[in-house]
């Protein structure tokens, strides 16, 4: 498409600076490997890295239902949830290896978001989001009551396996993965159908695209995705409870990196989560008492002066903002 | 068209043909108002029909039911001579109708050209296959198309700025982006300049005569009505009121007093 992607040089530019990113990355934690007195990269770096590299991948997905498809989903954390629970519950309970219950965590989870889909994907607008909102606090509750399965409040412990390498390059390799994905999802036909469904879905629907399949099949790819990420993070920090995993602010927090980066692009959540990860560090490690104003604050000049997000300045207009979609949310009817 | 000329055109319609579009009691209720009473149409392969009627008639709430975007309550509608009452519109419109809206429905916020190449063909196509990138031979298609109704210079401009006429000439490019057999136009000439309904007469004969489409046009415009169909039907109240030729419906004494009262 013409202007719905970056220009060719653009994209050689951006190309190379991705390259070269990836490389580096992929090379990080071979430093401590090769010169491990110098603790140029320390094992709490690998962790930071490691949560950002979650971070991603979770923004990402959102934005295949958030962004793309212009379904705000408030309550995106139930998928992380499932996937931590299903992955704990298998390990700690019956011994599955790991690679097998993030797998099957990760099934849960996209098994859950075909069925809540397919009733809360026919609300529009703003009642998808309290909807799914709903879902994740029940969701929560259902896990706390649930005492013999998932431990309850007391939660679950989960084998240690403490390899901060080992975790950064499955993190990382898993972002790599779920970016490539949604860049292809973007440029294919799939992509352009949910594109249509956000700017007006019932035009998208008169227009021969099957809006109730295209909404539910992207709702579960991207739960089967941040299940993983549930999984993975479950398996890392080697105990789950409810509080901890279902965390409210955790979606919140994607909402706010995609909308930093660029809604609906393919880099947005990339550069939103990288850069308030990092910020977030420093603002907490500096102004602990602070950091919640600081994040608040930034919400509120996204909204007011980034629309579009940093790729949106950087002029990367294949995105939309928040206000495109809310408006789109009460001008659309649904008879015409 | 000299007027025996037309009768005589309008008595043969139909005559061994199996109607394109057809509807058998179509009737709609919104609670107590009926918006639809019991009515029969047909429309035939490569015909330009109108459908006319004074505000408030059931012309609009026709064309939703026949592109499913309200249920019919009563009554059957045929499509290809398949029974469309209860598909879903996205399969009508994989069968080949498509249709423009009274008030205009585009993607505001993308350029000309996305616009076009959102609305391609999605006939009978999984969603497997959907995975591939948008064919070259779609944009191709999405050019030509633009160039057919005169908007070529606005290819890269964003939809909302274009004008009404402009945008009304984008949505009828929408429309045939899948290359429908047939064609709904609503109100197609509402807010546009004469020099823009002249250009849209001229393309929706073209597409008639040329690729043999077939339209069915909601207007209150008559003269653009009498230019084009060949057969008008016209709604009252949500009833049939009359149908016949052009020429046969402005001198029809209920359309003159549905219109301008008694």
């Amino acid at each position: 498409m013409a202007s719905l992607t970056l220009t060719v040089q653009q994209n050689r530019m951006g190309r190379w600076v991705l390259l070269v990113l990836v490389m580096t990355l992929l090379a990080l934690p071979l430093i401590q490997v090769l010169a491990p007195d110098r603790k140029l990269v320390s094992n709490a770096l690998l962790f930071s890295f490691t949560q950002m590299f979650m971070l991603v991948t979770l923004a990402s997905n959102w934005n295949l239902t958030g962004g793309f498809t212009g379904y705000i989903d408030f309550g995106h954390a139930v998928f992380f949830g499932l996937g931590a629970y299903g992955t704990g519950i298998l390990m700690s309970k019956l011994g599955v290896p790991f690679p097998a219950a993030v797998l099957a965590g990760a099934i849960v989870a996209a098994v859950f978001a075909v069925l809540i889909g397919s009733a809360t994907l026919r609300l529009k607008g703003p009642y998808f989001s309290i909807a799914m909102l709903g879902t994740f606090v029940a969701m929560r509750e259902i896990v706390r009551v649930a005492r013999p399965l998932t431990g309850g409040g007391q939660g679950l412990t989960l084998p240690p396996y403490l390899n901060r390498p080992l975790f950064y390059y499955v993190t990382l390799l898993l972002a790599i993965a779920v970016v490539a994905l949604v860049w292809y999802i973007r440029r294919s036909e799939f992509g352009s159908s949910l594109i249509a469904i956000r700017e007006d879905e019932v035009g998208a629907e008169m227009r021969g695209i099957n809006t109730t399949l295209h909404k539910i099949t992207v709702f579960w790819i991207a739960a089967f995705l941040t299940g993983i990420v549930g999984g993975i993070w479950a398996f890392q920090n080697t105990f789950i409870d409810p509080d901890v995993v279902f965390f409210e602010s955790r979606t919140v927090e994607l909402v706010m990196m995609v909308m930093l980066g660029g809604l609906g692009t393919v880099a947005g959540p990339v550069v939103g989560a990288a850069t308030i990860y990092w910020m977030r560090d420093v603002v907490w490690s500096n102004f602990a008492q602070f950091h919640l104003i600081v994040e608040g604050l930034l919400l509120i000049a996204i909204v007011l002066f980034f629309p579009y997000g940093i790729m949106g300045s950087l002029g990367d207009r294949s995105g939309t903002s928040l206000s495109n979609i809310v408006r789109g949310w009460f001008t659309q009817r649904k008879q015409p | 068209m000299v007027y025996a000329e037309e009768a005589a055109l309008s008595n043969s319609r139909g005559i061994g043909q199996t109607p394109l579009l057809e509807g058998q009691k179509v009737s709609k209720y919104f609670g107590g108002l009926a918006a639809l009473q019991r009515v029969d149409f047909a429309v035939y392969p490569g015909e330009i029909v109108g459908l006319i009627g004074p505000n408030g008639s059931g012309k609009t709430t026709l064309f939703d039911c026949l592109s499913r975007v309200q249920k019919i309550d009563e009554g059957y509608v045929y499509f290809k001579e398949v029974d469309i009452t209860r598909k879903k519109p996205f399969q009508v419109a994989h069968m080949g109708l498509a249709r423009t809206f009274q008030v205009i429905r585009i993607y505001r916020k993308l350029t000309v050209l996305e616009n076009m190449l959102l609305s391609r063909q999605w006939r009978g196509e999984s969603l497997f296959s959907q995975l591939r990138p948008s064919q070259p031979a779609t944009e191709t298609r999405a050019r030509d198309l633009i160039e057919f109704l005169t908007i070529a210079d606005l290819i890269d401009e964003l939809a909302a700025n274009l004008s009404g006429g402009q945008q009304r000439l984008l949505e009828i490019g929408m429309a045939l982006m899948p290359d429908p057999e047939l064609v709904l136009l609503d109100e197609a000439t509402s807010g546009v300049n004469p020099t823009l309904i002249e250009t849209i007469k001229d393309r929706i004969r073209q597409l008639n005569r040329d690729s043999g489409k077939t339209f069915l046009l909601i207007e209150h415009n008559m003269e653009f009505i009498s230019d084009l169909c060949s057969h008008v039907y016209v709604l009252n109240y949500g009833e049939k009121l009359e149908e016949g030729t052009p020429t046969e419906i402005m001198n029809s004494e209920p359309v003159i007093e549905a219109y301008f009262g008694s």
